[in-house]
């Protein structure tokens, strides 16, 4: 006889699946751009009706000899519209003999403001965060401070509901991506004001006329750049002192038409900054066709 | 009780977004009339034009970055609209370069301008070759 704890997760699972297969088999189209940055958003969104599932890592080396930490994220994109993406996230963390742990959710959504492209390309950016203080995605950078490095079994029951917005500003500029993201941060559990962010992204792909054959490992497949990111102080310590930041190189390679690889070395520039940190990224959009 | 409160949510959340999307893209595709190249644009001429072999290459990213929701050979589908129509092959270069990159978000066409621009001149080589089929 099945333990209750074990029949309910297997109960749970088979939920979880179907619902999942229904949305996957409800949709049918594939193939956008994946961006090379792993923190700045540029302003192309999925493609309508378009699934996107993508698993990261972000290895962080922290200074003072605390221990290193490997924070692993799942990420299922969905485009809902022409003009709206929307994203779910599930993270992890993992430190070594500080334990490791779930922690926590992110529901992510992103709306383009106009139909057309233009010089300036405004996107909307709105999230819900229900993570723990043992998040070390740090998918985004805020506030002040250096990381909590308490060990991880505690701080993963200490959970924060979160809201953040973004203001995307892009552009394409003669093969060039040109992308500055403000971020505003809120969190909803603790009277800490509303924390301030910024990443800005510069980017290019390799190629320059495709080729009439296949190829894998060929400059039109690569794209390069580089991103910067860091927090802004908040509105209650409106100081730049102890905020974090980092410069970033990135490296996107679509190793196939409906995969790409990216990895991104990101070095700290403040005291307060982790010393490195070392993102690896793997994103793959379901073959789904559609008929006439 | 918490845990089976997340399962129902999040499997009401994965049905809704299968609900959307069969209603939302079960529909056939509507044409934005509005959706004009600006005259300088549309008088830019292809740089590609004496090369036509280019066109290899501007198939090889159609099957890639178009084929999904215009079809295989272009002719469209629910999503999408058939490229080889005489109102797709009426448009200049220009226009067609022009639509390519910018995109047209509330009718679903993502812009493109992320290609290398020799790449975005390659696949207009290619739609013009899609009328002669």
């Amino acid at each position: 006889m099945r333990a209750p704890l074990v029949e309910e997760f297997l109960l749970s699972l088979r939920s979880f699946l179907v619902s999942l297969l229904a949305v996957l088999g409800a949709a049918q189209a594939a193939h956008a751009q994946e961006r090379p940055y792993f923190v700045t958003y540029d302003h192309y969104l999925e493609e309508p009706g378009n699934v996107e599932i993508a698993v990261a890592n972000t290895t962080g080396v922290p200074r003072a000899g605390h221990s290193a930490y490997n924070a692993p994220w799942l990420e299922v994109e969905y485009g809902a519209t022409g003009w709206w993406t929307t994203e779910l996230y599930l993270e992890g963390v993992t430190a070594g003999q500080d334990g490791s742990g779930f922690a926590g959710w992110r529901f992510e959504n992103r709306f383009r403001l106009f139909k057309s492209e233009h010089r300036l390309n405004p996107v909307f950016y709105l999230e819900y965060e229900h993570v723990n203080e043992a998040s070390r995605i740090q998918k985004e950078i805020v506030g002040s401070g250096s990381l909590p490095f308490e060990p991880i079994d505690e701080l993963r029951h200490e959970y924060a509901n979160e809201l953040e917005a973004k203001l995307i500003l892009s552009s394409a500029i003669h093969g060039w991506n040109l992308a500055e993201n403000v971020i505003f941060e809120k969190n909803l559990s603790e009277s800490e004001g509303i924390e301030y962010g910024y990443s800005v992204g510069v980017s290019r792909s390799l190629g320059g006329l495709a080729s009439g054959r296949t190829c894998y490992v060929c400059a039109e497949n690569f794209a390069l750049g580089v991103e910067a990111y860091g927090g802004l102080g908040s509105s209650m310590e409106r100081t730049l002192s102890g905020t974090r930041h980092f410069i970033a190189p990135v490296l996107a390679w679509h190793v196939t038409p409906r995969s790409t690889l990216k990895v991104s070395p990101a070095f700290g520039l403040t005291d307060t900054s982790d010393r490195y940190l070392m993102r690896v990224g793997f994103v793959y959009e379901l073959p789904m066709r559609w008929r006439r | 009780m918490a845990r089976t409160r997340v399962q129902s949510i999040a499997t009401a959340i994965l049905l809704s977004v299968a609900t959307f999307h069969s209603v939302a893209f079960a529909q056939t595709r509507s044409r934005d009339d509005d959706w004009l190249a600006p005259s300088r644009e549309a008088a830019r001429m292809n740089p590609l034009l004496a090369h036509p072999d280019a066109a290899r290459g501007g198939a090889k990213i159609f099957e890639q970055r178009c084929a999904n929701c215009h079809g295989d050979e272009g002719r469209g589908t629910s999503k999408a609209p058939d490229l080889a129509a005489a109102d797709v092959q009426a448009q200049t270069d220009g226009a067609l370069f022009w639509k390519i990159s910018t995109g047209n978000a509330h009718a679903g066409m993502p812009s493109f301008s992320y290609l290398p621009e020799l790449q975005r001149w390659q696949l207009v080589l290619h739609v013009r070759s899609l009328q002669v089929r």
